[in-house]
């Protein structure tokens, strides 16, 4: 999935360690649910100063949906 | 277009990992969006400006809730492209000249509120802005005679006060 790719992309770009980024795209019925995991001391790359980051992300992925008129949310575990 | 820079570096080869997280981004997310670097002279440095100005269909996408996703395109661009500061800051997204319609939107909106805060006495809070946008709040009312003013809050919550400058209230 080529949406899955993107936030893919986007983590790994951003983080250290970026062979431990991992993606995991949970499916329902209305929303597909994007897990994002990193290595731990990436995880403020990933969130950013007050969130920034997260936030930018979720902004580029709401448009991205937003074209292929599905809803998709972005979760980053920690 | 290539343009020497201080450091013997060609544009194209400084900009170069910025363009290659932009590109998979636009590809990946399936955005219908084209851009063209140009380098603009500026009133505040010797050094220009470098303009990633977009076109194409999802222009409008991109330019929707005061061009939100032309900010976070060059918020996540600019974090992962990990440039030199004194190139990254000299980097702006724009799109049909959205910076420049903004910047006076926002001009305009500081002199009303000023207006109304010197004609009633009492401090107005503008809308949450981010670090570039109140900037532009704070200097457009730098040389006003009768207000002051200050950044309030936290994070995407942050926004310019205007207060008479005759107000001992700084809060």
């Amino acid at each position: 999935m080529e949406i899955k790719e993107l936030i893919e992309a986007i983590a790994k770009a951003l983080v250290d360690y970026p062979d431990q980024v991992v993606v995991r795209a949970v499916e329902g019925e209305q929303v597909t649910v994007l897990e994002l995991r990193v290595h731990p001391s990436d995880l403020g790359k990933v969130i950013g100063k007050q969130g920034r980051t997260a936030r930018s992300i979720r902004t580029i992925l709401g448009a991205a949906g937003m074209k292929l008129k599905k809803r998709f949310t972005l979760e980053i575990l920690e | 277009m290539d343009i020497a820079s201080p450091t013997g570096q060609s544009q194209e080869n400084l900009l170069a990992p910025a363009e290659r997280i932009l590109q998979q981004i636009l590809r990946r997310g399936g955005f219908e969006l084209s851009y063209l670097i140009r380098a603009q002279e500026t009133a505040a440095s010797d050094n220009p400006e470098f303009v990633f100005d977009f076109s194409g269909p999802d222009a409008e996408l991109l330019l929707e809730r005061n061009a939100s996703l032309l900010d976070a395109l060059e918020y996540i661009v600019l974090r992962a492209a990990r440039l030199p500061a004194e190139i990254s800051e000299r980097i702006v997204f724009d799109c049909r000249a959205w910076r420049c319609t903004r910047a006076e939107e926002l001009r305009l909106t500081a002199q009303i509120a000023a207006e109304r805060v010197v004609a009633t006495g009492t401090r107005i809070e503008l809308t949450p802005m981010n670090a570039r946008e109140r900037r532009i709040v704070h200097l457009a009312l730098k040389d006003h005679p009768s207000v002051r003013t200050l950044s309030e809050g936290f994070g995407s919550d942050r926004r310019v006060v205007i207060f008479p400058s005759s107000s001992p209230d700084t809060r």
